[in-house]
């Protein structure tokens, strides 16, 4: 096995005057689990597909190992690919379709038959191999097709999205599986998916991408808690991050943030930051997670300068958590997720108390969460 | 001496360009008789003076032309020598005598390499360029002839595939090459027809569809022509992407006798991958008996097409919103069935419902309703088409 390592790429097509990926530079581990995320558009496809080989990178150096590949077939970069539409070839048995790949590679039957037995048996299809295609349901024919892959023994797998065509069930079963696989081979991997959920339950590593820029590279805990802009910070977690637009000012050595509806006060820890920054007086973005905004009265008493009020416009009751859609606090809906037991119901005017050592402040200019930036003049990507 | 490979150097043209660019003049090629060549001897440089005084012109020879300009011998074409004329004659000697290794070493790695070439390879190249031929031609219904018939195979039915690679390695792949993957992938009767550069078409035996269709699980209808035509034309470009050089597309039509409409069949290819590229980017495998609609809307001129599409809608950035395309392209793939829909973009039926009634208020077009559905289905193929121009 090997690391990945992008060094300043760039993909351009003919044609267009806007790059579709803009200096790409990640370091990818051996044996590492990296998820590329991000909406439809943001680049994360067309990055994979470089380092598969089956884009030309326009600028920038690619390593597979200690190799520049930049130049390689695909064939000859020591990948292994499994995509979305999971193709296998109809006219050839399990078998066939697992050892396809070793043959043109001129590997002795007897290893091959190893090779596909033993990848047989990490997926459980040892009783598939005489079976065609045709003849599998969905999820036997994803596994025969990781299969394909495992036979190889690649130096770095890479993955696109290859669990968008299965059942909601099926894809939470084969995300674990995908998951389990990969610790178990020690492989690296490179999977690209628009769902945060399978990017934070699946990578080691995120990379969340927009409009071909890399926004953040993080664990999934750090992104989750320390995204660096409003852009993470909405993408990671669901339901998103509420977003209030207020103003913060400093009265008499406490700050405060202010909007329609709410009058909080910045924890002493975490103002002095906001005044040096030079943010008092001016316009912010406060970011709350769903789960920092508190109903239980132990809460509400021990948090008494953080206090909402809000009506409850809808109560989603999912059994071990409700979601509770709200207004009042700021201009546009927010949505706090309380205990399941809680007995709030719809149409309910509520007090909430908003944990602030939790919240984020984004400089609505830059939109760069304040408190994870060294500096705010950073161009906006 | 000059080898008679006249065909070799001719489809090999890169190196010309690449030579134009070093010495930055017009260069060109054409036939001169031999004896115009060995007439013109007076003229000829001292340096090549005692080569050309053999019987025999060496390639790579040169010689200043009548108007000055230098010449290189390429190869003979019976009593025709074909020359190399580059327009810049102020060249040191060093740099002729250069030029003339260059091209000799050139000549002596094709021959190398056509001598590799085997009998199953020459008739491919033979045909592909007999069909390229008559692909130009308006009548698009000829039979091959007689001495291209490959023994009779080419009067069993076969599976005609259309193969499209413009990866920049792909002009430089080997025959023999893609040949012995097909062959290992599809059978060893494949046929591989070379037609232009990067554009091959493949004749794969019908066995592959009754292969194909061997086992059906329990409960499944039995599948059709088409879709096994589909299935294994998606796993022959999932191979061809993973080993051979990269992405391709692929074209394939209903099972031929290619010795009656293998021309007829290739332009039908050729229209499908055209009409897939244009109107589905992104695909990379075209099916002849999906484009209906597209083939049709390719014969509308283009200001028509926009205007058609400025006037059918209220909104034309509506379509641009990502979320609205990728819905209504599951809702046409699912036959506008709302729960279907939903389920396969995993969200709610009422989310699903809340985006098309934003349509409709944006739109006004009720894409449940079936005329809307028709126009709108209309309008999203051309608006891709003119949104990209």
């Amino acid at each position: 096995m090997a690391g990945v390592r992008l060094e300043h790429i760039y993909k351009k097509y003919a044609g267009t005057d806007k790059a579709s990926v803009t200096d790409v530079n990640l370091d990818i581990k051996d044996k590492e689990f990296l998820v590329l995320v991000g909406p439809s558009g943001c680049g994360k496809s067309t990055t994979l597909r470089m380092i598969a080989g089956l884009e030309d990178i326009t600028e920038g150096k690619l390593f597979i190992g200690e190799r520049l590949v930049n130049d390689v077939a695909p064939k000859d970069r020591d990948i292994a690919m499994v995509f979305q539409s999971y193709a296998l070839y109809p006219h050839m048995n399990v078998y066939q379709n697992m050892a396809f790949g070793l043959k043109l590679r001129k590997f002795k039957k007897a290893d091959i038959e190893k090779r596909v037995r033993e990848a047989a048996k990490i997926l459980d299809i040892e009783h598939l191999l005489e079976r065609k295609p045709k003849a599998l349901s969905g999820g036997q024919r994803q596994r025969v097709a990781l299969g394909r892959a495992i036979v190889r023994e690649p130096q770095v797998f890479l993955m696109d999205e290859p669990l968008s065509n299965l059942d909601a069930k099926l894809r939470g079963q084969m995300r674990a599986e995908i998951t389990k696989l990969t610790k178990r081979l020690e492989v690296t991997a490179i999977y690209v998916t628009h769902d945060q959920i399978e990017a934070m339950t699946m990578g080691d590593r995120i990379v969340v991408m927009k409009d071909g820029f890399i926004q953040q590279a993080a664990s999934p805990d750090e992104l989750y808690n320390h995204p660096v802009n409003i852009f993470v910070a909405g993408f990671i977690g669901s339901p998103s991050m509420n977003f209030v637009n207020g103003t913060l000012s400093d009265q008499g050595g406490v700050v405060r943030f202010k909007t329609n509806g709410v009058d909080v006060v910045v924890p002493e820890g975490r103002s002095q930051l906001l005044r040096d920054r030079g943010l008092i007086g001016k316009e912010v973005i406060l970011g709350m997670r769903p789960e920092d905004l508190h109903e239980e009265p132990v809460f509400l008493e021990a948090s008494p300068n953080s206090i909402v009020s809000a009506n409850v416009e809808v109560a989603e009751n999912l059994g071990h958590e409700i979601l509770l859609y709200m207004n009042g606090v700021g201009n546009d809906t927010v949505i706090a997720r309380v205990d399941g037991r809680s007995n709030v119901k719809e149409g309910a005017k509520l007090k909430l108390a908003i944990d602030m050592n939790k919240v984020h402040i984004f400089d609505k200019e830059t939109e760069l969460n304040v408190f994870e930036t060294k500096e705010l003049s950073l161009e906006k990507k | 001496m000059l080898a008679d490979r006249g065909s070799e150097w001719m489809s090999d043209a890169k190196w010309m360009e690449q030579l134009q660019g070093i010495l930055d003049c017009s260069l060109r090629q054409f036939q001169l008789p031999v004896s115009d060549w060995r007439s013109n001897g007076t003229k000829t440089n001292r340096a090549t003076k005692s080569s050309r005084s053999t019987s025999a012109i060496k390639v790579g020879e040169h010689m200043v032309g009548q108007e000055g300009q230098l010449w290189f011998a390429l190869y003979a074409d019976g009593d025709a020598i074909t020359v190399l004329e580059i327009g810049k004659h102020q060249l040191s000697e060093t740099e002729k005598r250069l030029l003339g290794w260059m091209i000799s070493l050139l000549k002596s790695t094709q021959s190398a390499a056509a001598s590799n070439v085997t009998e199953s390879e020459r008739y491919a190249r033979e045909l592909g360029a007999w069909i390229t031929e008559q692909l130009e031609l308006p009548d698009t219904q000829l039979s091959v002839p007689e001495h291209l018939m490959a023994r009779g195979r080419l009067f069993s039915s076969m599976i005609p595939f259309l193969l499209v690679c413009e990866q920049a390695d792909a002009a430089g792949s080997s025959y023999m090459e893609l040949e012995k993957l097909l062959r290992s992938f599809l059978a060893d009767d494949v046929m591989l027809v070379p037609l232009k550069q990067q554009e091959w078409l493949v004749l794969g035996p019908v066995s592959l569809i009754r292969d194909a269709q061997s086992e059906e699980r329990e409960g499944d209808q039995e599948e059709s022509v088409e879709e096994s035509l589909a299935s294994i034309t998606l796993g022959l470009q999932e191979m061809l992407t993973s080993e051979w050089i990269g992405e391709c597309h692929l074209a394939v039509s209903q099972p031929i006798s290619p010795a009656s409409s293998i021309i007829a069949t290739t332009a039908l290819l050729r229209e499908t991958i055209h009409l897939g590229r244009t109107f589905h980017v992104g695909t990379n495998i075209h099916l002849p008996w999906l484009l209906h609609l597209e083939r049709l809307l390719s014969t509308i001129p283009e200001n028509q097409r926009a205007k058609f599409v400025e006037q059918a809608l209220k909104r034309t950035d509506f379509f641009l919103e990502p979320e609205i395309l990728s819905t209504l392209e599951t809702f046409f793939s699912l036959d506008c069935n709302v729960s279907e829909t939903a389920k396969k973009l995993y969200i709610h039926r009422n989310t699903l419902l809340y985006r098309l009634d934003k349509l409709k208020q944006e739109t006004e077009l009720d894409v449940r309703q079936f005329s809307d559905a028709v126009l709108i289905k209309i309008v999203l193929l051309l608006y891709k088409v003119t949104k990209r121009k």
